[in-house]
């Protein structure tokens, strides 16, 4: 049996929608109590988070617990069914696995790749557990899906590329330079992207931190912030050769560096690579600058531009996500089948045993101990061998399940298998 | 038995290509790894070859253009491995493996060469070889120029498309440049020696005047001139890749065209 999926995304609900459904982290443990006392759902975790809102649930019947969840959600959040029923999906077996995997790999979040779902996600299993709303069906499920994401991540290049605008400075300075250890970077004007990009910098590597701010009291602070050392603007040509990275985000209206001075800074680095970023607007560097050999210019829709770039080749490698997604949700319905065919496979190896045992009564008055040991042997290796191929036949994960399920009935009612449960 | 060796491995190597290919546009890494393993395999069995077909014949296959060309291609895989080793760039295959099928695939068209009597020296095992590991380094050095110059291309007009996410920094592969450029020249310098001594026992006056050596000589301060500038001017990028570019170029002159000139290197 696999849990079934009731919930609402940024895919089929706009924000004002999303909002009125979210559980506020507090009320989660009494919403599990809630659907177990009022709606026979066994099992139950509810994830919600600003971009999505999902329960997922093992009732006695899929159909009932979905109707149930539903129900549940309109008279918990006050809603009218009419205005809610369009936004939901509801996802059972097969398409419930997929959807578990796909949104713990985060193939259907907003921004692919990224990594803090998984932790609400564990967070929600983690909770669902201390509330014992979490049974069997969720610990075979969710497990499960905490190891396909992390072999998503591994795997394939889905959550390499950076998408923010401090990260994409980090990662093209790397592009450039290889590791940050040993670099130095020149703050020129000191403006909070500069201080988010810089606290990047510094968190990958970067070793030294210089500023150069108009205003004294923030290039203290910045200084203190980074243990950074400030220098005087007056300074900056003095300065620029010994930096690898020059991060500019004055308030100043006109380019403050031209082609001239960085040329001259360039000759006196032996042309080793300059990468300047120009967050400001107005751009305070003259895009001329990106011609001198060497030196590479970014302002800050050039970022942009290679966010863009970024998001697509995360989304090139998420086509490579969702093939191991489609394998390993093949094989988790695999295994579940096969786990539940578990008591099937005793039962009858078990009655077969019987019948074969109970042939060997009539004749053992005439037997003595060490024979009829030995028959019993003989008789209990037989029935092994019989039920062998039997196993394996409906075992075999070529089988239609359909047709496995047929097979299974058929041995049920033949071996008078169902007795016992 | 060499002849089989060196076919299987000819077939591994251009298997190893058709991967590594495949990998470069379909960036699936796990693929790489097989292509690697491969390579490997190819290059063993070359490396069989080599040895198989020395014993054989009792002497090194080194002694002809069609064996030479083998032991190029050899000396080429083997810069690969190391030099993915040590940087585990995967793109390097996609030029290294054409240059090595491509070498293989020329012995194809030649007959084997009968042994020139002037070869038979203990020389020749010290002066080729070590010319050859050179040619191969310096074709490392040129890939990697060009890369440099592909990925550098992309920093600037700030599109990332294959090499932004394909190569590693421009710093590796100056680094991968620089030592490849440097060990190149070292071993270039050491083949030169040993066959200025070797040419002073065994060769006729005039060995100076010999044109495989003169482009030799010419190749040699080529790459001079670039260690000089590298290290003294910082060139790199598109100036390092064009000279080293021209430095391969007159590799490929001297290895397989100065001969056409006459003088003692026929074979």
């Amino acid at each position: 049996m696999h849990p079934v999926l009731v919930g609402l995304s940024h895919k089929t609900a706009p924000i004002e929608i999303r909002e009125r459904v979210a559980f506020r982290e507090e009320a989660v443990t009494s919403a599990l109590a809630a659907l177990r006392r009022d709606y026979q759902i066994r099992e139950s975790m509810i994830l919600s988070t600003c971009n999505r809102v999902e329960i997922l649930a093992q009732g006695r019947d899929d159909e009932e617990a979905i109707a149930g969840i539903k129900d549940f959600l309109y008279r918990y959040h006050s809603l009218e069914p009419d205005s809610l029923e369009q936004y939901l999906y509801a996802l059972r077996e097969r398409d419930a696995v997929v959807h578990v995997f796909r949104v713990a790999s985060s193939l259907d979040s907003m921004v692919p790749g990224e990594a803090q779902i998984l932790g609400q996600l564990k967070q929600a299993y983690a909770v669902s557990g201390q509330s014992g709303a979490a049974g069997t069906a969720l610990k075979a499920l969710l497990p499960s899906a905490f190891r396909v994401a992390k072999r998503v991540r591994t795997d394939t290049g889905i959550s390499q590329s950076a998408v923010s605008v401090s990260s994409v400075a980090v990662e093209l300075a790397r592009k450039i330079f290889g590791s940050l250890k040993g670099k130095s970077v020149l703050l020129l004007g000191a403006g909070k992207m500069a201080e988010l990009a810089t606290r990047s910098l510094v968190r990958s590597g970067i070793s030294r931190v210089f500023v150069a701010s108009r205003t004294e009291a923030r290039s203290q602070q910045l200084a203190s912030l980074f243990g950074a050392t400030s220098i005087p603007m007056a300074d900056l040509e003095e300065r620029l050769p010994e930096s690898d990275i020059l991060l500019v985000s004055t308030s100043s209206d006109s380019y403050i560096l031209g082609p001239e001075t960085v040329n001259d800074a360039v000759h006196r680095r032996k042309y080793a690579p300059l990468f300047i970023i120009d967050i400001a607007v107005p751009r305070n560097v003259n895009p001329r600058v990106n011609q001198i050999e060497n030196v590479f210019l970014y302002d800050i829709d050039d970022l942009q531009t290679v966010i863009g770039a970024n998001l697509r080749e995360r989304r090139r490698e998420a086509e490579l996500a969702e093939e191991i997604v489609r394998q390993e949700s093949e094989r988790h319905m695999q295994r579940i089948a096969s786990m539940s065919l578990g008591p099937l496979i005793a039962g009858l190896r078990g009655r077969l045993e019987e019948i074969c045992l109970a042939q060997l009564e009539p004749g053992r008055q005439g037997m003595n101990d060490t024979d009829s040991t030995r028959m019993e042997q003989i008789l209990r290796k037989t029935a092994r061998r019989i039920a062998h191929p039997i196993i394996m036949e409906i075992k075999s994960p070529a089988q239609d399940p359909q047709r496995r399920l047929h097979n299974i009935q058929m041995i049920k009612q033949a071996f008078d298998l169902d007795k016992g449960e | 038995m060499s002849g089989l060796l060196f076919n299987t491995a000819f077939a591994f190597y251009v298997a190893g290509l058709g991967f590594s290919t495949l990998v470069f546009f379909s960036n699936k890494t796990t693929l790489f790894r097989l292509a690697v393993i491969t390579v490997g395999i190819g290059f063993g069995l070359h490396s069989g070859f080599l040895i198989a077909s020395a014993v054989e014949t009792a002497h090194f296959p080194l002694t002809g253009l069609r064996d030479s060309l083998a032991f190029f291609a050899w000396t080429v895989s083997l810069c690969f491995f190391v030099s993915y080793v040590r940087y585990r760039i995967r793109a390097l295959s996609t030029f290294l493996l054409p240059a090595v099928a491509a070498l293989m695939l020329g012995t194809v068209f030649l007959k084997a060469s009968p042994i020139k009597p002037m070869l038979s020296s203990a020389w020749l095992y010290v002066h080729t070889p070590l010319m050859f590991l050179a040619y191969g380094m310096f074709l490392v050095t040129f890939v990697a120029g060009v890369l440099y110059v592909f990925e550098e291309r992309e920093l600037k007009n700030k599109k990332p498309k294959t090499f932004y996410y394909q190569l590693p920094s421009l710093t590796t592969l100056d680094d991968l440049f620089l030592k490849f450029l440097v060990a190149g020249f070292c071993f270039m310098t050491a083949g030169l020696l040993t066959g200025i001594v070797w040419a002073e026992q065994d060769w006729v006056n005039g060995w100076h005047k010999d044109p495989k050596v003169v482009s030799a000589m010419v190749t040699w301060c080529i790459y001079l001139a670039l260690i000089y500038l590298r290290l003294t001017a910082g060139w790199r990028g598109k100036r390092a890749a064009v000279v080293s570019m021209a430095g391969f170029l007159w590799v490929l002159f001297t290895y397989l065209g100065a001969s056409y000139f006459g003088g003692l290197h026929q074979f």
